[in-house]
């Protein structure tokens, strides 16, 4: 397997929303491990627009529950805003809830990429790694706004690889059981640049 | 874009090049392996404080249980006692306590199940409660468990009674 690429998230300011305060202060010490040095954190919609109004922010790490509505419509209305500069920003969404219903409204509301939770150091580097070494185009329909949702992947940069037998891209009908990390990605139709 | 969800004939596809993708690839980053090891010490550092926070956690489940027995519990308190257990098993699991982490995420069944249909028996959720409360203990704090098999035996047990309606077994929510 190819080394991963080092990844550098020095002086990167990353808002982790999540209304629990414990899990949010687990996530921000595995992004420090990581080298990050700016991670702010907020409990809510309100916080997350008042982090976003008020200074660059270069990711967002979002619970599908935050408060009030929840991050996916946070999600889509962050995309939505034709004037608003973070419009592209990386969003990350995590999800307590992995079902593929969930999974299929996080990638059609404009999320980059949904991480299961519980979380662990190894799933949240491959994501964020992923985001940052494998970009994607973004495609602006009547309907849609958000990173393109057409793409495969085939394992993340030195890090976890697809397994054998996994279906691309296309996904069942929606119901059934929550889904492991590797059908997230598989469903969230994970990108190579290049290799649509 | 033909055939894809939300696409049409104006589509408008772009690159973009986010702040974070240009600097995240500065070098001067570190590898994967030495991040991740990093991580797990820094979360390493934060564990003592589990013992205080998971009892906060556990109290608050006690008050909530107490008010819906009184009669006195918010119309959302199962929405609350879910979200304090989903809390409880993603921590747990990421500090590696598999049991607690276990008993969590049986809770968390039972809670979404009673979410989704509205009726609730109270044995099912004190029933967890109890066992959060031993599996708390330090000398139960490091087992996985299959190292308690009658416990886990016993709730899996509950769960399977719950999430197949019993009718007549469970009380309606106030």
């Amino acid at each position: 397997m190819t080394p991963a690429p080092n990844m550098n998230l020095r002086d990167l300011v990353i808002l982790v929303a999540d209304q629990s305060s414990y899990m949010s202060m687990l996530i921000h010490s595995m992004l420090r491990g990581f080298g990050s040095n700016k991670v702010l954190e907020v409990r809510d919609s309100l916080g997350v627009f008042q982090a976003l109004t008020g200074q660059r922010v270069d990711i967002l790490i979002c619970d599908t529950r935050l408060p009030p509505h929840g991050g996916l419509p946070l999600t889509q209305t962050i995309r939505g805003k034709t004037d608003n500069e973070h419009r592209t920003i990386p969003i990350l969404i995590m999800a307590s809830d992995s079902r593929e219903s969930t999974i299929k409204r996080a990638r059609d509301a404009g999320a980059n990429m949904v991480i299961a939770k519980p979380i662990s150091p190894a799933s949240l580097y491959d994501r964020l790694s992923w985001v940052a070494f494998y970009p994607r185009k973004f495609v602006d329909t009547q309907s849609y706004f958000g990173p393109d949702r057409r793409f495969k992947i085939e394992g993340y940069p030195g890090g976890v690889g697809r397994r054998r037998g996994d279906n691309v891209a296309e996904v069942a009908a929606e119901s059934g059981p929550a889904l492991a990390q590797n059908d997230i990605d598989n469903l969230f139709s994970a990108a190579r640049t290049g290799q649509e | 874009m033909k055939g894809k969800p939300g696409a049409s004939d104006d589509a408008r596809v772009f690159a973009v090049e986010t702040r974070f993708q240009k600097l995240a690839r500065r070098p001067g980053g570190i590898s994967r392996e030495k991040a991740i090891e990093r991580a797990d010490a820094q979360i390493e550092e934060v564990k003592p404080g589990f013992d205080a926070w998971l009892d906060g956690e556990l109290s608050e489940f006690a008050s909530l249980i107490k008010a819906a027995e009184d009669g006195k519990a918010d119309p959302d308190w199962i929405a609350k006692a879910n979200f304090h257990s989903r809390e409880l098993r993603d921590s747990a699991t990421t500090l590696g306590f598999e049991l607690l982490s276990f008993v969590a995420d049986s809770l968390c069944d039972i809670l979404d199940t009673i979410e989704a249909d509205s009726k609730y028996n109270m044995e099912s959720i004190t029933c967890h409660v109890d066992a959060l409360m031993l599996a708390r203990q330090k000398s139960y704090r490091r087992l996985r468990p299959e190292q308690v098999p009658e416990l886990t035996k016993g709730l899996r047990r509950v769960v399977k009674h719950v999430t197949i309606a019993q009718p007549g077994d469970e009380e309606t929510r106030s």
